[in-house]
């Protein structure tokens, strides 16, 4: 009895048993969220502030967006260390698209997505033909593709870019800034995939154990390709976000800056290492703790410098505390059972 | 003859062992400066830094870990090495030892928390090697050392004939790990962690024990790495360390290790760092762009991992 509800809170997550473990992650994360807003603002008056509020805001939404595309790769068992050279590549390609061939927003931003498909493809081809680990394809094809972008672009950012397109990233509906209802809007979409397609269930299956995935009749080769196409095409709205933010196509804009958030987000919000367990909701607000550490640090002056310090300490304590709910929530089950 | 050549082709250092070679001799004909002393010695004395980077996670590979955190390492290794000396006047000895050893307890933390908390490794060495580089921004505020002792500086900059004085370190290193890991008890258990952990686990081996060891010695490589660079340099940048990840990966994996853990080749290693600085020399000889030092990296690691796997699918069939 004890055993098989154990493996139904692990593996099938709409059971009550699940939602009851999965739940409680995302309330002890938005607990400690609470702790820092009224920790940080009311160290710092300046944090609450509107002018603060939309920058937290805007990064955020970038974050999220990043913290996605890997975890559609996590989905599987598998990482994408190329996210951030989508990344930059959507941006130099956005900026090209726009400055230099002048084509109108919207066909700019569609091929965009598309060239960050394309990459992802790659990534998932040379993984599923080669049966190579995805960590070792993707530390190659990042490397190719900083490299292509910056043999194309020598490195020089393109700041001709439309003005609507910075006015957009500037906008808000309401107090929500627009950015941040995009990435809400990619995360109701990944919520439905994952949780009411037949599609996003089979991904969640190739990543728990892509094995018994495969006996069962789910193309797992075709899976791994599909979530890195997917992660493609949200690294490259990110790219887009990041480029419509800055106002300026930039070179150095996303790259390596993009490895540990992409990581951060999603582990924190509960996604796991080891394949078949993601949180849509989990992600959104991991990158929101990231998103609150940085801003807060700088708001209280603290410095740019030691940031990086207090990110990484941030990041271990929270996947211990993580660590420490879950095995206590286990046992409760156990104990209940 | 027929033997020799069977056991070389067998080997996965082969391919690339025929890649140095046939590049080398390229080159030389594409352009004479590359066989001038100083070319040689310019090519070797950066071959120094990658040498101990490759190794630094060699050896995490060969326990089936890998350490994110070896540039982060390295890098703060630098820092404190030069900030010992430049703002305390240490003599350089004792900063290198004291800089080495500070390189040693970083790894130890690293295998530590990997340890204890049950954390994946990767995720682990991620969190450190923000908190590494943050320690190194934060002490820096992104300005270097400067003055260094000019001793240190005239060893890193020293050669005999084509040889830096620099190449003496990854030599005796490279030495050590090789007589470790094929002679040593403490070496062979860590092959047969990596190898597979479970098994080794029942044979006795104490798995943990093993990890920490390995991030200790990647703690020290690392460090090394970064004390050479500092000599290399002439100063300390806090940037020292910022590109280390692709080629830490790049070389033990084009040298043949597995990243399943429990089979690396030291000079396989050894082989690929001399085929990735040839590279570069070869791209800053040419005058071509240096980005596309980073394109062909990729598109290196990749060949290399994909005639690994073909020749490991051959092999299986004979």
């Amino acid at each position: 009895m004890t055993s098989t509800d154990q493996v139904s809170s692990t593996h099938r997550p709409g059971t009550p048993a699940g939602l009851l473990t999965r739940g409680s992650t995302q309330f002890g994360l938005f607990v400690i969220l609470f702790i820092m807003w009224v920790v940080f603002s009311s160290l710092a008056p300046g944090f609450l502030s509107r002018f603060n509020l939309n920058s937290v805001g805007r990064s955020v939404a970038i974050d999220i967006v990043v913290g996605f595309a890997q975890m559609v790769v996590l989905a599987t068992g598998g990482m994408n260390l190329s996210v951030g050279a989508i990344g930059v590549c959507s941006v130099m390609t956005l900026g090209y698209l726009l400055q230099m061939l002048g084509l109108p927003i919207p066909v700019a931003i569609l091929l965009t997505l598309g060239l960050g498909g394309v990459l992802g493809w790659l990534n998932g081809f040379a993984i599923t033909r080669t049966g190579v680990n995805s960590f070792i394809v993707t530390l190659a094809t990042a490397s190719l593709f900083t490299g292509a972008m910056l043999i194309f672009s020598k490195g020089v950012p393109l700041n001709g870019l439309p003005p609507e397109l910075g006015a957009f990233a500037k906008s808000a509906v309401g107090r929500v800034p627009s950015l941040a209802i995009v990435a809400l809007g990619i995360g109701v979409a990944l919520y439905v995939l994952f949780k009411h397609s037949v599609l996003g269930r089979q991904i969640l299956a190739a990543g728990a154990n892509p094995r018994a995935a495969e006996m069962s009749g789910v193309p797992v080769d075709r899976v791994i390709v599909f979530v890195h196409v997917l992660s493609g095409v949200l690294a490259a709205a990110a790219a887009i976000m990041l480029t419509a933010k800055n106002g300026a196509a930039l070179p150095g804009g996303a790259g390596d800056d993009w490895l540990l958030p992409s990581f951060l987000a999603p582990v924190i919000g509960g996604t796991s290492l080891a394949g078949g367990l993601i949180s849509v909701v989990g992600t959104i607000f991991g990158a929101l703790l990231v998103s609150t550490i940085r801003s807060g640090l700088l708001v209280l002056q603290i410095g740019n410098f030691w940031l990086q310090l207090f990110l990484g300490i941030f990041l271990l304590c929270a996947i211990l505390l993580e660590r420490y709910r879950s095995a206590l929530s286990v046992r409760a089950q156990t104990r209940a059972a | 003859m027929n033997r020799i050549l069977s056991f070389a082709i067998r080997q996965q250092w082969s391919g690339i062992l025929a890649g140095v070679i046939v590049g080398g001799i390229a080159l030389s004909f594409a352009t004479p400066q590359f066989l001038s002393e100083f070319n040689w010695f310019v090519m070797l004395r950066s071959i120094c830094v990658s040498l101990l980077v490759a190794f630094s996670q060699m050896v995490m590979l060969g326990v089936g870990q890998m350490n994110l955190s070896v540039g982060a390492l390295g890098g703060l290794v630098a820092i404190i090495v030069g900030g010992l000396m430049d703002a305390w006047g240490m003599p350089p000895l004792p900063a290198i030892l004291i800089a080495i050893a500070a390189g040693g307890a970083a790894g130890f933390i690293n295998g530590w928390l990997t340890v204890r908390t049950g954390i994946n490794g990767f995720i682990v060495t991620l969190a450190t090697a923000s908190a590494f580089a943050g320690i190194n921004t934060g002490i820096t505020r992104a300005i270097p050392f400067y003055n260094l002792p000019p001793e240190f500086v005239a060893f890193g900059n020293g050669r005999l004939g084509p040889f830096p004085y620099l190449l003496i370190i990854p030599l005796i290193v490279t030495v050590l790990l090789a007589v470790f890991f094929s002679r040593v008890k403490t070496g062979r258990y860590m092959l047969a962690v990596g190898g597979n952990a479970h098994a080794a686990q029942l044979s006795g081996i104490s798995v943990p024990r093993a990890i920490i060891t390995a991030h200790v010695i990647s703690g020290l490589t690392a460090a090394a790495a970064g004390v050479l660079a500092v000599a290399q340099l002439g100063s300390a940048q806090p940037s020292i360390g910022a590109e280390w990840l692709v080629i830490s990966f790049a070389a033990p994996i084009i040298g043949g290790a597995s990243l399943a853990g429990g089979s690396i080749s030291i000079l396989g290693t050894v082989i690929a760092v001399m085929l990735i600085g040839l590279i570069q020399n070869a791209m800053v000889l040419l005058a071509v762009d240096p980005y596309w030092v980073t394109f062909l990296l990729g598109a290196l690691i990749l060949t290399a991992v994909w005639i690994n796997r073909y020749r490991a699918y051959r092999m299986g069939e004979d």
